[in-house]
């Protein structure tokens, strides 16, 4: 078909990220995106220029200092910044060796900061199979000047499918990760069964990273293609994701991963042979309170929404963010009383980067308001609380990194 | 002559590299699309070669009804960017469907390409819609129903076999 022999002019992603470069040559209080050469010229092998990997991880430690993850060019560089974002360190590498990481869409990589200053990051090592991948991670107990080699934290030793990867912290040693994993519907495939959906699975360190624990299941049959979400909780760790209910019912669950029960966080009744590619989040507050949002498109309800859940109890679904704005891709952090949550919206020109904030524990809630925009590419927002302050960290290819003050 | 080769190599080097090379998808290509298929019933099909194993599935079924149907009218729509055309390629070609008109999303905001084909889609895929002679459509959300797809060719009388 003659139609479609045609290339259309355009510009080329690669003129776009150049000249996305050129214009955040002006950092401000954005972070550049530097392009660094690899590490080890003779691995690149990219014939075809880098996606950019806008995707990014970022947290505070006990001192205010905001700590970011972000890939660049197959390398996980931490670096962090005392004054809000106006300035940042020089990045550190943290894999030696390059390494094909998540960073896009509905993969990032994961950092949390322990009490004594320890950095823990995980990510997702994409393998060329399709939907293979690998769980690493990679600890730094000199605040950041040094990493441990990465290590895989899967131990099936299969080549299968462990992706979307969450770690939280306790602030202390104890430290948990959850992943999807395709490893027992690949048993399942090869002894002829069916098997719907992949598993979760988790690992623990009660040594502050020095050692992890043997790998858990705690489930099986989930979306096999949305991010998984952890909080810690008085009580332990506690997982969110995208279950897979009867045979195509795509709802949330979540779990304590020590019991292992779980419990549906809605029966929004979405019953969708496909991949939502959208998952959810949850935060811990006040009370032990968990706050819970999630993007569903059931029979029951659709777009994005907010709950409750404390023990067997669950305030009503409660819908935010503009359903004709394709709102999406929401995140919440919880401290005390206070609860932040935040989005990505997308207005026909501009990407909108949302917030929405309660001072009540989740009860009432200000006006969403639009606290940046951007007209390219752009990652989902990040919330953050810490000392009674509340930021927004959110990467764009335009403007780079931005850190913003949610009042 | 070495401008006519230059001529020649500037005219190659805009073209793709095989007859496969998925064309790129912009905001108006759907129009384009639609224009071409005036009065004829045709399957638009999103789908994603870096993260939908379900499209996959779908893709399969597809490659398989292609080859008994070899009018098949199928518009495939990767989401992704033009850095996976190879990926794109050699995906449709081992599923049989390395014929088949394809297409990948060129725009940084995926939402703004999305919307020009379904503003209420999100992003989920596989997600397909099927237009009659007059241009109604269905969608098919999530993997396209085998029974469901052969029905509706025979209803458009695209079948091999069937009255046209």
């Amino acid at each position: 078909m003659m139609s479609i022999m045609k290339t259309a002019p355009g510009r080329s992603r690669l003129a776009q990220t150049a000249a996305a470069l050129l214009l955040s040559g002006n950092a401000g209080t954005a972070l550049p995106h530097e392009h660094m050469p690899p590490a080890n010229p003779g691995q690149a092998v990219a014939s075809r220029p880098a996606k950019p990997t806008l995707a990014i991880g970022a947290t505070v430690d006990s001192q205010g200092r905001i700590w970011l993850a972000r890939v660049e060019n197959r390398a996980l560089l931490v670096s962090h910044s005392a004054d809000d974002g106006k300035h940042f360190s020089a990045p550190v590498v943290v894999n030696a060796e390059p390494e094909n990481i998540g960073a896009e869409g509905e993969n990032r990589p994961k950092i949390a900061v322990t009490r004594n200053g320890t950095l823990h990051l995980t990510w997702t090592l994409l393998l060329p199979q399709p939907y293979t991948g690998e769980i690493r991670y990679a600890r730094s107990t000199d605040g950041g000047k040094t990493y441990s080699a990465p290590i895989t934290i899967n131990d099936d030793k299969r080549l299968a499918s462990h992706r979307f990867d969450s770690l939280v912290s306790d602030g202390g040693d104890r430290l948990a990760i959850a992943w999807l994993d395709g490893r027992d519907r690949d048993a399942a495939k090869e002894k002829g069964d069916a098997f719907v959906g992949a598993s979760v699975y988790f690992s623990r360190s009660d040594d502050n990273g020095a050692s992890f624990r043997a790998n858990r299941k705690l489930t099986d049959h989930t979306c096999e293609c949305c991010r998984t979400a952890l909080t810690w909780t008085t009580n332990g760790p506690v997982a969110l994701w995208r279950n897979v209910y009867g045979t195509n019912t795509r709802d949330f669950a979540l779990a304590h991963l020590d019991s292992g029960e779980l419990q549906r966080l809605a029966d929004d009744e979405w019953n969708i042979d496909a991949c939502p590619h959208h998952g959810g989040g949850i935060a811990t507050g006040g009370d032990g309170t968990l706050h819970a949002v999630w993007y569903t498109h059931g029979k029951n309800r659709q777009g994005l929404f907010y709950r409750q859940v404390k023990g067997d109890r669950m305030s009503a679904p409660m819908a935010f963010g503009n359903p004709q704005a394709q709102a999406g891709h929401a995140t919440v952090a919880a401290n005390g009383q206070t609860v932040l949550v935040t989005w990505r919206e997308f207005d026909g020109q501009a990407y909108g980067a949302m917030a929405m904030l309660s001072r009540d524990g989740g009860i009432s809630w200000n006006e969403p308001r639009r606290i940046a925009t951007t007209e390219d590419a752009a990652d989902y927002p990040i919330p953050l609380i810490h000392s009674d302050r509340m930021q927004v960290v959110w990467n764009t290819l335009r403007e780079g990194v931005r850190i913003m003050e949610v009042e | 002559m070495l401008c006519r080769l230059c001529l020649l190599l500037m005219c190659l080097s805009t073209w793709p590299a095989s007859a496969a090379e998925p064309a790129r998808f912009d905001s108006g290509s759907l129009a384009k699309i639609e224009a071409r298929y005036a009065g004829k019933p045709f399957i638009l099909s999103m789908w994603s070669v870096n993260w939908c194993g379900h499209c996959i599935d779908e893709l399969t079924m597809l490659g398989k009804l292609s080859k008994n149907e070899k009018n098949l009218p199928l518009v495939l729509v990767a989401v992704d960017s033009p850095e996976d055309s190879d990926a794109i390629r050699k995906t449709l070609r081992k599923l049989g469907l390395g014929h088949a008109e394809s297409w990948v999303f060129d725009d940084p905001i995926p939402e703004r390409l999305r919307a020009t084909i379904d503003p209420t889609w999100q992003g989920e895929l596989p997600r397909s819609y099927l237009y009659d002679k007059a241009h109604r459509r269905q969608a098919a959300v999530g993997t396209l129903d085998e029974a469901r797809l052969k029905a509706w060719l025979e209803q458009q009388g695209q079948r091999s076999g069937a009255a046209k």
